[in-house]
């Protein structure tokens, strides 16, 4: 039995849970397309992020809104750490070093996180957690449209950047040439720590976001990771337009999917539609116009 | 003459007697300890970073304390008191890829005397197979499908069909299992008859429903042997008890899932009465929440007994009010407690740990308890010798309710298990405490005890029935 309402609700739940996947793809998606790494402990900062938002929260007593400012800031941090001493030691090298360096990341995360805080669920209390907005039978909550209206102010300022500042021109051009940018003058040293802080920044808002709607632990990090992965795919490599509409489509179709068929269905129908769309695009869906 | 020789032989008798009885005392007879005497090794099987797991090892230890304080175990073979040594067995997350290789580490290299423990009826599925086949006996306290035990030829192989893969033919390897936690089909029993008898005339008298009218029931529950237990089992004593309900949703998630709002969405569609929750602490304290929060579904909602933790009621807060909760050991909703032996516990237990105990513990604590019962019977560590001491345990019981008030582990198809008394909690918002607080509100008595109800249920403020 199912109902007009229910599924209205479905899609904005889909919408908020994709926001954060967008979130997490891009960042993914800015460091594959300028430094061309492949990092598979990405959804670690996203747990990092969570964790560094809820002590911000609880230890310091912030608003669980400016801890979101704390953890973009503290995951940038981490970001620049593990470019400047782990992937530059390894960059331009097998592919499969890069590969092994961030699958080793992952434990490392994992087990300092249930070192420094226990592998029990925790969250982060939002003031405004029990607030919802209602529209007749349908209501959503406050801290989802919240969510929802921040990723689209960093995805605007993430655009700005992009296309108004030298740095933004910088991480273009190493995207598309780095050793011709090289000999115009970037120093693409710069470039890769701005890029990895960048990104590591995104999955450290992410995370806070992802805290303050769902319980996480240390283990949260490793389907995020893939599903960011199979959205940049399914949106296009290195396009962010595509992250954006690939984290929409994701996070809409897990969501429908346990709606109609249930939860066990979520997974499954998410990634079917991953390989509907390489099947018949296989560049995904704005892979050609790609920047 | 006749006179004095009497006399002389009564001093003789005398001072024999008193020196046999010196001799006694001294332990002059007491044959000297066995070189062969040390601690004996107890493993606890438990997930060390869970909440569950804490509580585990927090009342092994205290029960450790007790008994090693008080001598030890008696072992008559080695003429001694010997104290326990109590083995760390970590199963992480417990999911069946990490829940072995920790006990098999215990049995084959630490070379444990016996395991306690157990979480997740997945990860204990998988462990148990290393004690089965190293004949260790293993008393299972956590995991609740009933195949613990019923795996084997004893119990039928607890009808699971020809060429499924769970099955185990070492009937010897499966007489060393012991099921000290109650199964899916004894919870699922007290929960629906909750609905039937309580429940249901509740909703009929204060919404004016016809006698006819069935109550609604939605079961969300987590995919694995757990979840699908309690629905399989709550479906079919509805079915063959002919109770007034009917299941109108019944919804799994994957194990993985942290947030559960689509479902719940789905759940609210199908118009319930009430919402049967089977998962651990973390989840079922999320969806409850978020039915709330979130969904708008204003129901009543129950949860079972794992859930019995400190860490449930502190991360439900007020949205726990009114709410239900299947249990067999009730910290909460005390003192005065049902049993005299729960008061001890909870003072020991928060003299010591600066919290409340919860239900994972208690089974542990009498775990140890009858461990050293069985030992001490046996006079021996010899593992087949525990294994038929445990077998003809007959103990009062403990932390947990019997329905015979002794601990005895049951033979034939109900293979190896003890016949536990469950009950049904309805959590109170107490503002003061700034936490909820319990009172049982279902059955009104309990064998041997006798009155247990505290309170009648009521329904939760704003409570909106399923549809007429």
């Amino acid at each position: 039995m199912f109902t007009l309402s229910g599924i209205v609700e479905t899609l904005l739940w889909g919408v908020a849970n994709g926001c954060i996947y967008i979130l997490l793809a891009t960042g993914l998606n800015i460091i594959f397309g300028v430094m061309k790494l492949v990092n598979f402990a990405h959804g670690q900062l996203l747990m990092i992020g969570a964790y560094v938002a809820f002590v911000a929260s609880t230890a310091l007593g912030l608003n669980a809104y400016l801890a979101i400012l704390v953890a973009m800031g503290a995951v940038a941090v981490i970001g620049i750490g593990l470019e400047r001493f782990t992937f530059r030691k390894v960059l331009g090298t097998d592919k499969l070093n890069e590969i092994f360096v961030s699958l080793g990341l992952i434990y490392v995360f994992e087990n300092a996180a249930i070192l420094l805080w226990g592998n029990d669920s925790q969250r982060i209390v939002s003031p405004y957690e029990s607030l919802r907005l209602s529209l007749g039978e349908v209501a959503i909550g406050y801290d989802r449209i919240f969510g929802v209206l921040i990723v689209i102010a960093i995805l605007i300022a993430l655009f700005l950047l992009m296309k108004k500042t030298k740095i933004g021109l910088a991480m273009r051009a190493t995207s598309q040439k780095s050793d011709t940018s090289m000999l115009m003058g970037i120093n693409i040293e710069k470039v890769y720590i701005f890029t990895f802080a960048l990104g590591a920044a995104l999955a450290g808002v992410a995370g806070a976001l992802y805290g303050i709607i769902f319980p996480f632990n240390p283990y949260i990090g490793a389907l995020p990771t893939i599903k960011a992965f199979a959205i940049i795919i399914l949106g296009g490599l290195g396009s962010i337009p595509g992250a954006v509409v690939g984290g929409l489509l994701y996070g809409i179709a897990e969501n429908t999917a346990v709606y109609f068929l249930g939860g066990i269905w979520q997974d499954a129908i998410a990634f079917a539609l991953l390989i509907a769309v390489l099947v018949l695009r296989p560049t995904g869906l704005f892979g050609e116009k790609g920047e | 003459m006749v006179n004095k020789k009497v006399l002389g032989l009564i001093v003789v008798v005398i001072l024999v007697a008193a020196v046999a009885v010196a001799a006694l005392q001294m332990n002059l007879f007491q044959p000297a300890p066995s070189a062969e005497a040390r601690p004996i090794k107890i493993g606890l099987v438990a997930c060390y970073n869970k909440a569950e797991g804490q509580d585990m090892d927090r009342a092994a230890k205290l029960a450790v304390e007790e008994i090693n304080a008080a001598g030890g175990i008696y072992v008559s073979e080695w003429h001694t008191k010997v104290p326990i040594e109590l083995v760390e067995v970590n199963t992480e997350d417990d999911t069946p890829a990490k829940a072995v290789s920790p006990v098999t580490q215990a049995v084959t290299e630490t070379g444990v005397d016996l395991l306690i423990g157990g979480y997740t009826s997945a990860g204990t599925l998988a462990n148990q197979v290393v004690a089965i086949e190293h004949r260790v006996p293993y008393i299972i306290t956590g995991a609740s499908s009933n195949l613990v035990t019923r795996r084997g030829p004893q119990a039928n192989y607890g009808g699971l069909p020809e060429g499924d893969t769970r099955r185990i033919d070492d009937a010897e390897g499966m007489s060393y299992m012991f099921h000290y936690c109650t199964t899916t089909g004894d919870y699922s029993k007290t929960v629906v008859n909750f609905f039937a008898e309580k429940m249901k005339p509740l909703l009929d008298d204060e919404f004016g429903f016809a006698e006819s009218r069935k109550l609604r029931l939605a079961i969300l529950y987590r995919d694995d042997a757990f979840g699908k237990g309690v629905v399989s089992d709550s479906k079919s004593l509805i079915q063959s008890n002919n109770l007034p309900i009917e299941v109108v949703a019944e919804r799994a998630y994957p194990t993985t899932a942290t947030t559960f709002q689509t479902d719940l969405t789905a759940v609210k569609a199908a118009k319930p009465d009430a919402v049967y929750v089977v998962d651990f602490i973390a989840n079922t304290a999320e969806i409850i929440k978020e039915g709330q929060r979130d969904v708008g579904l204003n129901t009543v909602y129950i949860a079972v007994e794992c859930c019995e933790d400190p860490q449930f009621y502190t991360l439900l807060g007020n949205y726990g009010d009114k709410q239900l909760l299947e249990s067999k050991f009730a910290p909460y909703a005390g003192p005065p407690y049902y049993l005299p032996m729960i008061t001890t516990y909870v003072a020991s237990y928060q003299q010591k740990y600066n919290t409340l105990p919860g239900m994972m513990g208690a089974d542990t604590y009498d775990a140890f308890y009858i461990a050293k019962d069985a030992i001490e019977r046996a006079g021996s560590v010899d593992k087949a010798k525990v294994r038929d001491a445990l077998e003809s345990t007959a103990m009062d019981q403990m932390l947990i309710m019997t329905q015979t008030g002794k601990i005895q582990f049951s033979t034939g198809t109900n293979y190896h298990e003890i016949s536990a008394v469950t009950f049904i909690e309805q959590l109170v918002w107490n503002a003061t405490l700034g936490e909820c607080r319990s009172v049982i509100v279902y059955p009104e008595t309990a064998p041997v005890v006798g009155t247990l109800k505290q309170a009648d249920f009521v329904l939760p403020e704003g409570y909106q029935p399923g549809s007429t």
